[in-house]
């Protein structure tokens, strides 16, 4: 049941999806894998949307030229605490109601089943491909949806997996060169890329509008261009 | 045959333009087109596409559709070359 304080704090969304999709957002756990510059907005986004419960997982420490991007960062967490706690600290006070649960440390093989357990959505907002196909894996064995965001530059891309409807991460993208581990980024790429991921997870425990479910977003800030490629 | 041949993401920057109309040979595949690409636009050889036996580092739509490299193209289509990014 959502209480007074949560249908005012939430009016103007529940004038969308109605009290039982916020009800549904309430109930839903999503795991935001990677609390960088995708993982900020995303996370943010979420806890605002009132997702009942957030899993925030990452291994590093911000970084001051993290902070072009990573927002739920800030120049007093450089080198501080891990950024799950960093972002944790932020989203508590924003949003007392939810609860927010992180896991400080690399996910591997070995540990993801149990980090990732009882998740219903997965976003990735990683860096790179390797733990993307991890994230992968783990969607398929538990049927649950992933929602892919990556960045580089002014550009971006987005698509939801979904086992059983659409292709797996590492069948769309099966080799994708891993390059040095400086990438060029403005941070607003981040907050657009990472908006829409977060539209994503609203849509799917909602269950209103469509999600990039066989559609890749391909986005090109650069030269205003967005384009959805037919994935099936 | 003729086709269309769209520039997405830093490819676009390497060729300098947004889309261009090739003329090409009948039946031309996908994993062709992209050998053709390569002799037209050598910045896109090494900065791009990964070595040799490497194409899937590529991806390519064609008519607004994710394809693979063994399809055979038609006069005609439209095909978008894009990188697969992986920034977080």
């Amino acid at each position: 049941m959502l209480s007074e304080r949560e249908i005012e704090r939430y009016d103007r969304q529940i004038m969308i999806f109605g009290k039982e999709g916020q009800e549904k957002l309430k109930g839903a756990k999503v795991a935001v894998v990677g609390v960088g510059g995708l993982g900020s907005p995303v996370a943010y986004y979420l806890a605002a949307a009132g997702v009942g419960t957030l899993l925030l997982v990452d291994e590093q420490r911000p970084e001051l030229s993290n902070l072009n991007r990573q927002i739920l960062h800030w120049e007093e967490d450089v080198g501080e605490r891990p950024k799950p706690e960093s972002a944790r600290w932020k989203l508590e006070r924003f949003n007392s109601d939810i609860k927010i649960e992180t896991f400080s440390g690399r996910l591997t093989e070995e540990n993801v089943e149990e980090v990732l357990k009882g998740v219903d959505v997965v976003v990735d907002c990683l860096d790179n491909f390797e733990t993307r196909y991890l994230l992968d894996d783990y969607v398929h064995r538990k049927k649950i949806p992933l929602v892919h965001g990556a960045v580089e530059g002014m550009h971006g891309q987005i698509t939801t997996i979904v086992p059983g409807l659409t292709k797996s991460l590492k069948e769309l993208f099966p080799k994708v060169k891993e390059k040095e581990e400086k990438f060029p980024i403005i941070g607003a790429t981040a907050g657009v890329v990472g908006s829409i991921q977060a539209m994503e997870v609203i849509k799917l425990l909602t269950g209103i509008g469509e999600p990039l479910i066989n559609k890749l977003l391909l986005i090109d800030l650069a030269l205003n261009i967005f384009d959805v490629v037919e994935l099936k | 045959m003729k086709i269309r041949v769209r520039y997405f993401a830093r490819y676009r920057s390497l060729v300098g333009k947004s889309e261009e109309e090739l003329e090409v040979p009948d039946g031309i595949t996908v994993g062709e087109l992209i050998e053709f690409l390569k002799e037209r636009h050598p910045e896109l050889k090494n900065e791009v596409f990964a070595e040799e036996d490497d194409l899937a580092d590529v991806n390519v739509s064609r008519n607004g559709r994710y394809v693979k490299f063994d399809e055979a193209l038609q006069d005609g289509d439209v095909v978008a070359i894009f990188p697969p990014v992986s920034g977080g």
